[in-house]
C-alpha cells in the first residue's frame, strides 16, 4: 500500500467519522430523521471554498463564476464553513421542526436536498453550476513540501475529528443528552415533563448542521474540488447506513459505522474488477449493497454492531 | 407540594374545545381545590380525556380560560404549565422505553446544571453534583414505590402496572403542585392497584392536589373528596360521591349498577 492512498483512506475516514457522530446525534440520539444531512456537509464546503478561493476574476480561475472568492487565511474558510452549516439549519428546522410529524419531516428534508441540488446544478453563476468549483486552495499548503502535505493535512483531520468526538461525547453522556433520548423515544410524555422538543430539536439540528459543515470544510480543502455530483441525496442514505449499522444512540458505534460503510464498504468494492458484466454494474450494486446492508440490519440487529448503552447509576443494586 | 391559601388552585373557566364541529368539551367550568383528590368520571366519550388534555396544555382550548395557582396559564404550552407545577400523566403507557426505570425519573427533574447544550459541553465535572443529588431523590422514589430493584432496567420491559408507577414518580420529581392523572388504574393488575391506591391516599396526606380521570367507582368513592361528573362535553353535576348517588339524572346518565 503506498502512503498516497492510505492518507487518503484516513482523511476520507476522518470527514466519514466527522459526519456519522453529527449524524448519530441528530437521529440516533435525538431521532431525527434528517435525509438532507449531506446538504449541510455541502453547504460547509461550498463556503469553505468561496472563502479561500480568489475571485473567480483572477487568471487561473476565470474558466468557473461563482460568489464570493475571498481569498481568507486558514482557519478563516473552515470556521465559516461550519457557521454556515449552522445557518442554514435555522431556516431549515424552523420550518420542518415545528409543526410536521417525525415521519413527514423525513420526507421534507429528503426533498430539500433534492430540491437544493437541482438548484445549484442549473444555477451556474452561483457556484458555477454542474461542473462545481475547482482548484479550491489547499490550506497552508504553501508551508508545506508537497510530499509531506498530506501528513499534516491527517493531522489537521485528525485534530478536528477528536474536537468533534469530544463534543458528541460530551452531548450524549450528558443529562442533556439523556433529555434527547427521551424526546426520542416519546415526545408527547417530554413535553409533559417540562421539555420544550422544538427548542431541543432545533438546537441539536443546529449543531449537527455546524460539525456537517465543518466536515464539508475538511472535505473540499483535501480533494480541492466541490461539485453538485459529489453531494446527491443518496450520500445522505449511506452516512444512515454507516450509522445504523454501527449502532443508533452509541457514538463508538457511529464511527465504527463509517469506517465499516463508507470507508471500508467502498474501499472493498472498488477492488472488484471492473470488467465483470456491462459498464456500471459494479457501481449499481454497491447501491443494492448499501439498501441490503440496511434492511438487513434493520430486520436482524436492529441495535446495529455496538448497540445504544444501557447506562447503569453507581451504587446500583446488582 | 402546599398551599397555604385556600383559594384554589386550580380554575377553569367554561372551557370549549371543539374538533371540526364536534363539542368535546362544551362550557366546563370546574375549581380543583388544593390538598384534594378531585375526581373526574363520566361515560366513555364525555370529553374527560380531552378535558385533562386541555388542562396540561396538550391540546389548546378553543375557548376559556385556565388558572392554576392565581396565574393565567390559557396561553402557556404544554411544557411551561409543567414547569410550573401542573403535571400531567397519560391514559396509555408512555414510559421513555429505552431509557432505564431511574433514568425515566432523572430526565423529569427540572434542575440540573448538565441538561442544557451549554452544560452538557462544559463536562461532567460542571454537573456531576447536581446529577448525584438528583440520583438520590430518585432513589429515594423507588424504594417508596418498592421499584429499587429494577432501577437499571429498560423502562420499556417493564409491566403495565409498573409502567403506571414509573409514570407516577416521572411526575413526582418535577414536584408538582397538581397531578392530572388520568385514568391511573387502567390496564393494571389488581395488587398494583391497590397499591397505587395507597401511594395516593399517601401523597394527600403530604398535601399533593390531584385531579383524576377514573372508571372504577368504588375506587373513586375511597379516593376522591370531590367527584365532578362530566357527560357530552359538560359537567352534569358535582359534590361528595354520596351525594351524586342520591341525584335521579346523574344515576340515570352514569352511575346505573
Amino acid at each position: 500500500m503506498n502512503s498516497y492512498y492510505a492518507i487518503n483512506l484516513l482523511i476520507y475516514a476522518g470527514v466519514d467519522i466527522i459526519a456519522c457522530l453529527a449524524l448519530n446525534l441528530q437521529f440516533g440520539v435525538a431521532g431525527i430523521v434528517n435525509f438532507s444531512f449531506i446538504v449541510f456537509q455541502a453547504v460547509g464546503a461550498y463556503t469553505a471554498a468561496v472563502l479561500s478561493m480568489p475571485p473567480d476574476t483572477a487568471p487561473d480561475y476565470s474558466f468557473q463564476i461563482y460568489v464570493g472568492g475571498l481569498q481568507l487565511p486558514f482557519p478563516i474558510p473552515w470556521i465559516g464553513g461550519a457557521i454556515a452549516g449552522g445557518l442554514l439549519a435555522v431556516p431549515v428546522g424552523f420550518v420542518v421542526l415545528r409543526k410536521l410529524r417525525s415521519d413527514y419531516q423525513a420526507i421534507a428534508l429528503l426533498v430539500l436536498s433534492v430540491i437544493a441540488n437541482t438548484v445549484i446544478t442549473n444555477a451556474r453563476p452561483f457556484l458555477n453550476g454542474a461542473a462545481g468549483l475547482a482548484l479550491v486552495p489547499a490550506p497552508l499548503a504553501d508551508l508545506f513540501d508537497p510530499a509531506t502535505y498530506g501528513y499534516f493535512y491527517v493531522g489537521l483531520t485528525a485534530v478536528c475529528t477528536a474536537l468533534v468526538a469530544l463534543v458528541a461525547f460530551r452531548i450524549v453522556n450528558s443529562p442533556y443528552g439523556r433529555t434527547l433520548r427521551a424526546m426520542r423515544e416519546h415526545e408527547v410524555a417530554a413535553t409533559a415533563i417540562g421539555k420544550n422538543p422544538v427548542a431541543l430539536k432545533m438546537t441539536i439540528f443546529i449543531v449537527g448542521g455546524v460539525i456537517a459543515g465543518l466536515s464539508g470544510g475538511i472535505l473540499t480543502g483535501y480533494i480541492t474540488f466541490w461539485a453538485p455530483s459529489v453531494w446527491l441525496y443518496p450520500e445522505t442514505i449511506i452516512l444512515f447506513a454507516a450509522v445504523i449499522v454501527g449502532g443508533r444512540g452509541n457514538n463508538l458505534g457511529a464511527v465504527l459505522g463509517a469506517l465499516l460503510v463508507p470507508v471500508g464498504f467502498e474501499e472493498v468494492t472498488r477492488f472488484i474488477p471492473s470488467s465483470i458484466g456491462p459498464p456500471g454494474l459494479i457501481p449499481a450494486l454497491q447501491w443494492v449493497a448499501i439498501g441490503l446492508l440496511i434492511i438487513g440490519f434493520l430486520w436482524f440487529r436492529p441495535e446495529g454492531v455496538r448497540p445504544e448503552p444501557r447506562r447503569v447509576f453507581e451504587g446500583a443494586p446488582d | 407540594m402546599t398551599s397555604r391559601s385556600d383559594q384554589p388552585m386550580l380554575v377553569a373557566t367554561d372551557i370549549h374545545r371543539h374538533f371540526e364541529g364536534m363539542h368535546a368539551v362544551d362550557g366546563v367550568t370546574i375549581e380543583v381545590a388544593p390538598g384534594k383528590i378531585t375526581g373526574l368520571i363520566g361515560p366513555n366519550g364525555a370529553g374527560k380525556s380531552t378535558f385533562m388534555a386541555v388542562l396540561a396544555g396538550t391540546l389548546p382550548s378553543t375557548s376559556g380560560t385556565i388558572v392554576f395557582d392565581g396565574k393565567d396559564i390559557t396561553r402557556l404550552p404544554a411544557y411551561r404549565r409543567a414547569r410550573l407545577g401542573l403535571v400531567r400523566t397519560f391514559q396509555l403507557p408512555s414510559e421513555f422505553a429505552r431509557l432505564t426505570v431511574l433514568e425515566n425519573l432523572l430526565v423529569a427533574a427540572q434542575h440540573n446544571r448538565g441538561d442544557s447544550l451549554f452544560g452538557a459541553l462544559m463536562g461532567k465535572r460542571y454537573w456531576i453534583e447536581d446529577e448525584r443529588k438528583l440520583v438520590q431523590q430518585a432513589r429515594t422514589l423507588l424504594k417508596r414505590f418498592g421499584m429499587t430493584a429494577k432501577e437499571s432496567d429498560y423502562a420499556g420491559t417493564m409491566s403495565g402496572g409498573q409502567k403506571r408507577l414509573i409514570e407516577i414518580m416521572r411526575a413526582l420529581m418535577l414536584q408538582p403542585r397538581l397531578l392530572l392523572l388520568d385514568e391511573p388504574m387502567s390496564g393494571v393488575h389488581p395488587k398494583i392497584v391497590q397499591e397505587i391506591q395507597y401511594y395516593l391516599q399517601d401523597l394527600r396526606h403530604e398535601g399533593l392536589t390531584i385531579l383524576m380521570v377514573e372508571h372504577e367507582l368504588h375506587m373513586v368513592e375511597r379516593l376522591c373528596d370531590t367527584v365532578v361528573v362530566m357527560a357530552q362535553g359538560k359537567v352534569i353535576g358535582s359534590g361528595t360521591m354520596s351525594s351524586l348517588r342520591k341525584q335521579q339524572e346523574i344515576v340515570d346518565a352514569y352511575l346505573v349498577g
